[in-house]
């Protein structure tokens, strides 16, 4: 059947043709590539350069000898790992309360029938356009008057508020996991919230695993949150990668400034390869954007 | 409704216990079923209703962000204000020709990149990680890279360009290419989780139906238009609401670029836009009031752009039962 047509798909098409769109494409995907790899690879280069051959002139292409003491300055010049751990802190807490709740509720979109189910999630479908900003700033005011800013509780708030992306994505998940599974549960009487804890978590892990990271990408990388929040001692990498590393001047110090930011990023990185087919699949389930 | 009742009514029951096996199978399915809900609702109530209302209110006064005792109701005084701010009218059409250079671009960027890697390239795999690495990678941290790749001095584009014309100092991050350099960074970060989707979505395409157009005389373009594109209309439409709205929120990239310690950056007029206007007006100049007026009205353009888009759905937009109809 379909080997038919393909036949006729490679006789309409002459043969330069085909090598002509191939290289074509390559050369595309190439030029493409370079776009998007260049200043990663130059912030590698100039994070092994000495100041003086950041700013030489003529331009230096790559370091005489790599520099790798800027990477010492890092954690010298600042107290870089107190806020990583600042960071990995909010990164986690408002995850894994955010993966909590999020299942919770994608679960009994997918598997509580009750009236008025399907009106509940158009609901959540828009929220999703919801402009982040107008809720983020009414919302500083709110708790500011509360007393809640330069506090971690807004994000144990926010992380138990759930997110209409990952509600989405537990639901898809959960709608393919056969029935049977939970219907000899029902039978023996097991109470919904038990057929969700010990037997849809734990067959979830794929799911649970991917909103994880991608929660943990968005707080980690977020830069407006903590600014407005948090002050400076007990604030995240984000901020202080910003302003930090800078001589009695006011100068940037350039090199240790891309050199903590490669280090920032690294955990993103290999957090992404780790889980990276699924993480992939999970922002095409649920339309997230980056 | 009805549900909202039904749960009363089980909330109401375990006075007698033996009526509560009577009524229950359905009316416990719904009470499981709001306590699944319940921290979604309440934060929806919280964290979205009360401060997107709240917002309304606080734009009717004169609140400084400080003192209650000071504050005013003053109607719409704040709306009004809009039309003698300069300023802001001029950012909110920044805003305008940001979003209609951009939200195009990107989705073209990101369909055509797509539509590539669908053909049988090798190493197809590779390509769509590197092209989805950039947005990975924090604000903070591109920021950074990009100030310093485009600085007029010692930057390396300067100096690759320079290679062929010496002494090339451009100023990328300034009044005159400001639009380029925003949008060119905006692309780099942003492009990666599109295509991803618009992948995902051309892999979904049943290959019966592309080769049935091939033996029904179809060239390459008309399959394209009339097979691909209809079937990949759901994909693109809500690419479309999303990237609408995100990118009407544009606020960091150009203040982090114009900035050199926290918020403070004021960007070059082109990239001046609305939602910076609201940030310095509410945290700059503590206009609360005013700032979150100009907030408000934002927020009801981009829910009128976002409607308008859903409304021009039926005109083309296809789900799947329409495919199938016209199949038939």
């Amino acid at each position: 059947m379909t080997a038919e047509p393909m036949t006729v798909a490679l006789r309409r098409t002459p043969r330069w043709r085909k090598i002509f769109n191939t290289v074509l494409s390559y050369v595309l995907l190439l030029a493409i590539a370079v776009f998007v790899l260049l200043p990663i690879v130059w912030g590698l280069d100039i994070s092994l350069k000495q100041e003086g051959e950041y700013s030489a002139n003529p331009i230096k292409w790559l370091p005489r000898v790599p520099h790798w003491i800027n990477y010492v300055h890092v954690f010298t010049y600042q107290a870089f790992l107190k806020h990583a751990r600042n960071s990995v802190v909010l990164s986690v807490v408002f995850s894994a309360l955010t993966v909590i709740t999020s299942s919770m509720s994608g679960f009994a979109f997918s598997r509580i029938p009750v009236p008025g189910r399907e009106k509940l999630f158009r609901v959540v479908i828009a929220l999703i356009i919801i402009p982040y900003l107008v809720t983020v700033i009414p919302q500083f005011m709110l708790f500011s008057r509360l007393k809640l800013t330069n506090t971690y509780w807004p994000w144990v708030l926010w992380g138990l508020s759930a997110s209409p992306f990952h509600i989405f994505l537990f639901r898809q998940f959960f709608s393919a996991i056969p029935r049977e599974l939970e219907d000899a549960a029902e039978v023996d009487g097991a109470s919904p919230f038990r057929i969700f804890w010990q037997i849809f978590l734990p067959n979830a892990k794929p799911a649970l695993a991917t909103s994880f990271i991608l929660n943990f990408i968005w707080v980690w990388g977020d830069y407006l949150t903590p600014i407005l929040y948090l002050n400076d001692r007990i604030t995240t990498l984000a901020v202080k990668l910003q302003s930090a590393y800078s001589d009695p001047h006011g100068n940037t110090l350039v090199t240790v400034v891309i050199a903590a930011s490669v280090l920032y990023t690294l955990p993103l990185i290999v957090m992404f390869f780790l889980a990276q087919k699924h993480i992939l699949q999970g922002v095409v389930t649920s339309g997230l954007k980056g | 409704m009805a549900v909202e009742s039904a749960v009363q009514k089980s909330l109401e029951v375990p006075q007698t216990t033996k009526r509560r096996w009577h009524l229950s199978r359905s009316n416990r399915k719904a009470l499981w079923f709001y306590f699944f809900q319940s921290p979604w609702l309440l934060g929806i109530i919280f964290l979205t209703i009360i401060p997107i209302v709240g917002g309304l209110v606080i734009s009717m006064t004169n609140y400084d962000g400080i003192n209650l005792a000071t504050t005013k109701f003053v109607g719409l005084k704040n709306y009004l204000r809009m039309l003698d701010d300069k300023q802001g009218i001029l950012a909110f059409m920044r805003t305008l020709v940001f979003v209609s250079i951009n939200v195009p671009l990107g989705m073209f960027l990101s369909f055509s990149l797509a539509l590539v890697l669908n053909q049988s390239v090798r190493g197809r795999g590779v390509f769509r990680t590197v092209y989805y690495l950039p947005t990975l990678v924090p604000i903070v941290a591109v920021a950074w890279i990009f100030k310093l790749f485009l600085a007029s001095k010692n930057g390396p584009l300067n100096g690759f360009i320079g290679l062929f014309r010496p002494g090339t100092e451009i100023v990328w991050i300034g009044q005159a290419n400001a639009l380029a350099t925003v949008t060119s960074m905006a692309m780099w970060m942003t492009f990666g989780t599109g295509m991803v989707i618009f992948l995902a979505g051309l892999q979904g395409i049943p290959p019966e139906l592309e080769e049935a157009a091939v033996v029904d005389g179809a060239n390459r373009f008309q399959v394209f238009r009339n097979v691909t594109i209809p079937l990949m209309t759901p994909v693109i439409f809500f690419q479309l609401v999303l990237s609408l709205i995100y990118t009407f929120q544009e606020l960091l990239r150009p203040v982090l670029l114009w900035s050199s310690r926290g918020m403070e950056g004021t960007p070059s007029k082109p990239v001046y836009m609305m939602m910076i206007h609201v940030y310095r007006e509410i945290f700059t100049f503590g206009r609360f009031g005013y700032g979150t007026a100009v907030l408000w009205f934002n927020f009801i353009v981009m829910m009128g752009l976002a409607l308008l888009v859903f409304w021009s759905q039926k005109y083309w937009v296809y789900y799947t039962e329409a495919v199938e109809g016209k199949k038939e």
